[in-house]
């Protein structure tokens, strides 16, 4: 029902050069997580794994991907935000 | 840090001004629409052509958290959240789901007209459905007033972490000689809070629909950052 954008996501991995991609999805778009997974594994030399949790907005970033050497996070269903400063 | 891809996921119909809607708006007559959508439904080029054909004046409202017009996120929840007012005869909302209709009708009292384009339904909804959110936020701001022990929630998430103003938040209190107590975490989670029952009211730096929402599923009082930083505002706004 909602556009994967697959091609866009291969090509951003293989420009990245990226190793290791997260897949961030939210609750409406989670059922998909093995297509977007195993799109990633056949089209890309990447490994891909997912993320279980929230994906509230992209206000709601998987923290700590760096100590599993994460070199690409990929959310969906979110944009850019201005962060309200107080 | 890793780098960041964010995709819309882009809806995968076509955003049309169906029967049912015309007859809505033949219905209601408005002259003017103040038009959201969440970002799955932002491809409205041949929508917006058809309420032209209705000769109905479209203004495209932009919120101030999102450089694009149109778009409406969670948070936007405060009658200051958009850069210009709402003042057209008809807000409308194109998406589907409560969330950010939710969004609206916490940030403004008027009611709020809603076109799924999946399931070509139309609903208006206002503050009577969130009444219950509405009357406990009332009463939690009077419980934050009188409360002598306060907890303020920091969620360690960069998009919704609000430490500096905790500590600042935190001085205020103390020099009201309350007491601020500041807990971290990464998801808050309304299981945690009542391993501390000497809180007699929280305060929540995070997401504002936690403290909005989720306040009717917890027993203890909670007031979002904004209405802690200013009570006497956060009255005056759900009153407007």
């Amino acid at each position: 029902m909602y556009e994967l954008e697959l091609q866009q996501l291969i090509s951003e991995i293989k420009k990245q050069k990226a190793k290791q991609v997260l897949i961030q999805l939210p609750d409406g778009m989670k059922h998909k997580a093995d297509q977007v997974a195993d799109a990633v594994e056949e089209q890309t030399s990447a490994k891909a794994f997912l993320w279980l949790g929230s994906c509230y907005g992209a206000c709601d970033l998987p923290l700590g991907m760096d100590i599993l050497n994460i070199d690409l996070v990929v959310q969906w269903g979110h944009n850019r935000f201005n962060k309200e400063m107080w | 840090m890793p780098r960041l891809l964010l995709i819309d996921a882009k809806w995968e119909g076509e955003i049309k001004l169906t029967k049912k809607l015309k007859a809505h708006l033949k219905k209601t007559k408005p002259k003017s629409i103040d038009l959201f959508a969440s970002v799955q439904f932002s491809n409205i080029k041949e929508f917006l052509n058809d309420l032209k054909k209705l000769k109905i004046k479209v203004n495209m409202q932009k919120v101030k958290r999102t450089d694009k017009p149109l778009q409406i996120l969670g948070c936007d929840c405060y009658p200051d959240s958009f850069e210009k007012k709402l003042t057209s005869d008809m807000i409308l909302y194109i998406g589907d789901g409560m969330f950010h209709p939710k969004a609206l009708i916490l940030a403004i009292d008027k009611p709020i007209t809603i076109f799924d384009p999946i399931s070509d339904q139309i609903k208006v909804v206002g503050r009577k459905d969130m009444e219950r959110e509405l009357n406990r936020k009332k009463a939690n701001l009077k419980k934050y007033l009188i409360a002598n022990k306060i907890g303020i929630l920091v969620t360690i998430k960069p998009g919704q972490q609000y430490f500096l103003a905790a500590k600042k938040l935190k001085e205020n209190l103390e020099k009201e000689n309350k007491k601020a107590y500041i807990f971290i975490d990464d998801t808050l989670n309304p299981m945690n809070y009542e391993n501390y029952p000497f809180i007699e009211c929280w305060v929540n730096t995070a997401c504002p629909r936690i403290g909005t929402d989720d306040i009717i599923n917890i027993n203890q009082p909670m007031i979002n950052l904004r209405d802690a930083l200013d009570p006497g505002r956060a009255f005056v706004e759900l009153e407007k």
